[in-house]
């Protein structure tokens, strides 16, 4: 019961830090609502990534239950530089999420109700964390992303 | 019991909640907060200000657009002087995207604060110049907590800040501060000498596009900047910043003091390849307006092109 509750207290803190809306390149992260975050798996397939300034973007298709697929627009918050600084660089990053590629992914969706969202977490088929995001948009402390430490902020 | 864990639970949501708040402000004052004691006995010279310094204080220095929780303030300062009519023109003009979301319960939960930390928009409906990649002008620049370089030659400091790639140059050949030069530019002109252990550092001729800091101050052409830069450790840099601006602000603004650290490159910023250095950190509309704005900024913000 103590274990459990522990857990709650952590996954709960966590997920309230990395609510922040530190996007400091162009603010956008007043655009989203990391209250509304949640996981979509087994239906998306990613069309494009962009691995660019402000921030990396990631097109994707998602298919509904009736097999309709709507396009989406996500935003990942570490930049390219930051990306660098953790081991994510270009070709690594662009070869992980090629065109094609189905993900899990977990987003906080625009206030405005587009298929706009910023990704906090993308889960490759093989189960694996991609990016280095772990749940946090804001990726791993630089240097420490060998040791699994992922509370950048 | 089960109270008591409750209580902990809400106590702690309640502290992550407040944390969260305040690491979105950048926090208020404070900064990076003490030298690495490592550096202790590392001699240094008060009056050699190169190399790169960055206010994040995260492993490596480096924040990657500035996300960090010891940057300190990133607005110039929150004791604002009272506008003069332009002023408040000019303020009420510039809607920013940081700080607390305008109209919220979180924004009308701190009245302490200046009214400018609390009015942030979605940028597709804001002004930010730096949405299209216009330059940030030195303010701005020097509050972002990303590296920034101080290439130190016999004439001159070049200061080159990580975000946008930018330069910005001090002269300290000894010339004259330019006081109402012909044409404004975004960087202005800037001078600078030392006194005693501080480099002082005049500033003029500031483009009135450019924003004092990320919360839309304004400013006119005929600002003076001053900036006093002073080495208090090996790896600490200390930086004051006084806004004189009498068509805008019926007092000199005086900035809280914003502290950096400095980086020592081969084990700070570098690649995945190792090259180590500033990295190329820029706004080129290319990327930023003509694909991000477009695709991603302006449709989260409910402006679908």
């Amino acid at each position: 019961m103590k274990i459990k509750l522990l857990g709650l207290i952590v996954s709960s803190v966590t997920l309230l830090l990395v609510s922040i809306p530190a996007f400091a390149h162009h603010g956008t992260g007043v655009s989203y609502d990391q209250s509304k975050s949640y996981t979509i798996a087994g239906t998306v397939t990613i069309t494009e990534f962009r691995y660019a300034n402000p921030h990396p973007q990631l097109y994707f298709d998602v298919k509904d239950k009736d097999g309709k697929v709507t396009h989406w627009s996500g935003e990942i918050a570490p930049n390219a530089a930051q990306l660098q600084q953790i081991g994510w660089g270009k070709k690594r990053s662009e070869a992980a999420l090629a065109p094609g590629t189905e993900v899990t992914l977990t987003i906080a969706p625009s206030r405005a109700g587009t298929p706009v969202g910023l990704i906090n977490k993308i889960v490759n088929a093989k189960g694996e964390d991609v990016l280095g995001l772990g749940g946090n948009a804001f990726g791993p402390v630089p240097g420490e992303a060998e040791k699994g430490k992922q509370t950048k902020q | 019991m089960r109270n008591r864990y409750a209580c902990s639970i809400a106590a702690l949501l309640g502290l992550a909640a407040l944390s969260t708040v305040v690491f979105a402000q950048g926090g208020r004052g404070g900064g990076i907060t003490a030298h690495n004691k490592a550096n202790d006995n590392k001699a240094y010279d008060k009056h050699d200000l190169s190399g790169i310094w960055s206010r994040n204080g995260t492993p490596g220095g480096y924040g990657g657009g500035g996300t960090c929780r010891d940057c300190g303030d990133r607005g110039f300062s929150n004791d604002v002087p009272p506008f003069t009519p332009l002023g408040q023109k000019m303020f009420d003009a510039n809607k920013p995207s940081y700080g607390r979301n305008l109209g919220s319960a979180d924004a009308n939960a701190h009245p302490e604060e200046a009214i400018g930390r609390r009015r942030a928009v979605p940028p597709a409906n804001g002004t930010d110049p730096y949405q299209y990649c216009n330059p940030m002008g030195p303010t701005r620049a020097l509050i972002y907590p990303d590296p920034m370089e101080m290439n130190v030659l016999p004439d001159k400091i070049m200061q080159q800040f990580e975000w946008g790639y930018a330069v910005r140059t001090i002269w300290t050949d000894g010339r004259k501060p330019l006081m109402d030069p012909d044409q404004q530019r975004w960087w202005g002109y800037s001078t600078g000498h030392w006194d005693g252990d501080t480099l002082a550092v005049i500033t003029t001729g500031v483009d009135e596009r450019t924003w004092v800091d990320h919360f839309g101050y304004p400013h006119s052409v005929d600002m003076i900047l001053e900036e006093r830069y002073r080495r208090t450790a090996y790896d600490v840099l200390e930086l004051s910043m006084t806004i004189t601006d009498p068509k805008i602000y019926t007092r000199p603004w005086v900035s809280e003091t914003k502290k950096f650290r400095k980086l020592e490159t081969k084990m700070g910023i570098k690649t995945v390849d190792g090259w180590g250095g500033l990295m190329e950190d820029v706004c080129a509309p290319a990327d930023e307006v003509d694909n991000f704005n477009k695709r991603v900024r302006d449709p989260a913000g409910g402006v679908v092109h």
